[in-house]
């Protein structure tokens, strides 16, 4: 597979603050992409430097071999941006064939119109008077004028309602298995964690994880195992023989939790050499949860630096 | 390329002439209040005037004048400022539209519905006045009117530097308002005290109205007025490329 988006050690400064700070990365064609991260993370500011809103302050970024300002590059991605502007005084159909006439290949023009989810009637009204979910569904056909080899979407899902959302993934994903190249950036954590195929993690200006959303989980978030014992104290002295500061746990009357990355392993100690326990439940860690450690880990990291 | 790029350009002009049109206010303040001032003041005042018909084909190119220079203060800044405040500039920036067939296409509606205000303005003052002149006189009148109307577009464009829609707003009410009052475009500088004669010699609005009086004495206009109004032309566009060039380096 092609790489269509590389990015090489960008930096992007704004006076004293540093929004993105060392950022590389590489995407392959047909893939879908998530940006996740907490709000001032960085993502904004990487996707306004892949579109060329933004010259990096340093380092390199290339979009289909190309620099995203020009022309030649521009023709042929799409974007939908976090606040969507509509021009006033212009119908959502007119505004679909103004887009159109700024590509080479234009997309056609009635996939377009059916992008939109729109009535004929609201076709007709002034795009402004739309709700703010429509809007968004008109930027999404906007987007799609040039028939984009990549689409980058900031936050595109804000505002719509659970059909028009699933209306849009469904048909991104077919964008994707057509071979179109899907960058999106959410701080929905299920949202990354369900339709994308990888997930770059930001957290202040810089990836701190990269991977598909099971690989973040597994190398990320510690699973936890739950059960009752008469002693607790006898299970905690005994784990943290065996694994010392590696397994965290919690005690809460007879409830004992331990989160540890092999639960097998726990499991089997605590079987063949530890005390009766009863109602084992195991969980699988979530996105969220590696998500809050992974933020914290860094504030810490940042704060003992300070 | 080309093609495409003449294509943009072309339904950029035909987009813009349509917001244009279907804006309330640029009917109102470019076709609505000139003709009414037109009427209220050769029909129901002034109309014991010793030179009626000069005054009459004068005031008609003052309000048609009034109509355009306010057309390209108003509405052509403020479009501006509204389209980046609002990040539809931004999003044009993701496109392949290179932003100097934006401009263009901004321009070019904006001088077809000048034209088309005065065309209208025109027909007004031969139906309310029967105004008479030469299809000459109102040929280079109406050209005159359009074409001198571009260190207004320059203004415009200075306006559209501004952060704010709401300062924006006010900076070119003011501007439009004084400019026309001061520029003898409401009644004629004669009238005014002395002071306000001569800044009023130095402003764009006096000048650019004055060469279509000329025109419609039978004469050119005067040299200085040119002078005076390319002046300002580039003293307009040297000043927003200066600020358009220190907004981007922040």
């Amino acid at each position: 597979m092609t790489n269509v988006i590389e990015v090489n050690h960008a930096v992007k400064t704004f006076r004293a603050h540093t929004a993105v700070n060392n950022v590389s990365f590489t995407i392959e064609q047909g893939s879908i992409t998530a940006l996740l991260g907490p709000n001032g993370a960085g993502k904004t500011t990487t996707m306004s430097m892949l579109l060329g809103l933004l010259e990096p302050t340093s380092g390199s970024v290339k979009l289909l071999g190309g620099a995203p300002t020009e022309r030649r590059t521009r023709d042929r991605i799409g974007a939908m941006l976090q606040e969507i502007a509509v021009m006033d005084g212009l119908k959502a159909s007119e505004l679909i064939d103004l887009f159109r006439s700024y590509y080479s290949r234009p997309a056609d023009r009635e996939y377009l119109i059916q992008l939109t989810g729109l009535s004929p009637e609201l076709l007709k009204r002034n795009a402004q008077k739309l709700s703010g979910g429509q809007k968004r569904s008109l930027g999404f056909a906007l987007a799609m004028a040039g028939d984009p080899d990549i689409l980058f979407f900031d936050e595109p899902t804000v505002g719509l309602d659970t059909s028009a959302r699933r209306r849009f993934w469904n048909e991104v994903r077919n964008l994707a298995s057509q071979g179109k190249t899907v960058l999106f950036s959410t701080h929905y954590l299920e949202e990354a964690d369900r339709e994308a195929d990888r997930i770059l993690l930001f957290d202040q200006g810089k990836i701190v994880a990269d991977g598909t959303p099971t690989e973040i989980k597994r190398t990320l978030v510690k699973r936890s195992v739950t059960f009752l014992t008469e002693q607790p104290q006898v299970v905690t002295a005994l784990i943290a023989e065996h694994f010392g500061s590696d397994i965290q746990t919690e005690v809460r009357g007879d409830q004992v939790t331990l989160f540890a990355e092999d639960t097998d392993d726990v499991l089997k100690l605590l079987l063949e050499s530890g005390p009766a326990i009863r109602n084992i439940r195991i969980d699988e860690g979530r996105l969220d949860t590696a998500f809050e450690q992974l933020t914290h880990s860094e504030n810490n990291e940042t704060r003992e630096a300070i | 390329m080309k093609n495409l790029t003449m294509k943009t350009w072309w339904m950029q002009s035909k987009a813009e002439s349509t917001r244009m049109l279907r804006n309330p206010y640029f009917i109102f303040w470019s076709l609505t209040m000139p003709i009414a001032f037109y009427f209220i003041f050769t029909r129901l005042l002034n109309g014991d005037m010793p030179n009626a018909a000069q005054w009459q084909a004068h005031y008609l190119m003052s309000m048609a004048a009034f109509s355009v220079m306010g057309a390209s203060v108003m509405t052509f800044g403020l479009r501006l400022v509204q389209e980046r405040t609002q990040g539809w500039s931004t999003m044009l920036r993701t496109t392949p539209m290179a932003s100097m067939v934006y401009v263009a296409g901004k321009m070019t509606a904006q001088l077809l519905l000048n034209l088309l205000s005065v065309i209208v303005i025109f027909a007004a003052g031969w139906l309310i006045n029967g105004v008479q002149l030469s299809a000459l006189q109102w040929i280079t009148a109406g050209l005159w009117i359009v074409a001198a109307s571009l260190p207004f577009l320059a203004l415009g464009a200075l306006i559209g530097c501004m952060k704010k829609v709401d300062t924006a707003n006010g900076v070119s009410y003011i501007l439009y308002m004084g400019l026309a009052v001061a520029g003898g475009l409401w009644m004629p500088i004669d009238v005014m005290p002395s002071f306000v004669q001569n800044i009023a010699k130095w402003l764009p609005s006096f000048n650019y109205a004055d060469g279509a009086w000329a025109i419609t004495d039978g004469t050119a206009p005067s040299m200085i007025g040119l002078l005076i109004l390319f002046g300002y032309l580039v003293a307009f566009m040297v000043l927003s490329g200066y600020v358009r060039r220190k907004q981007e380096a922040v």
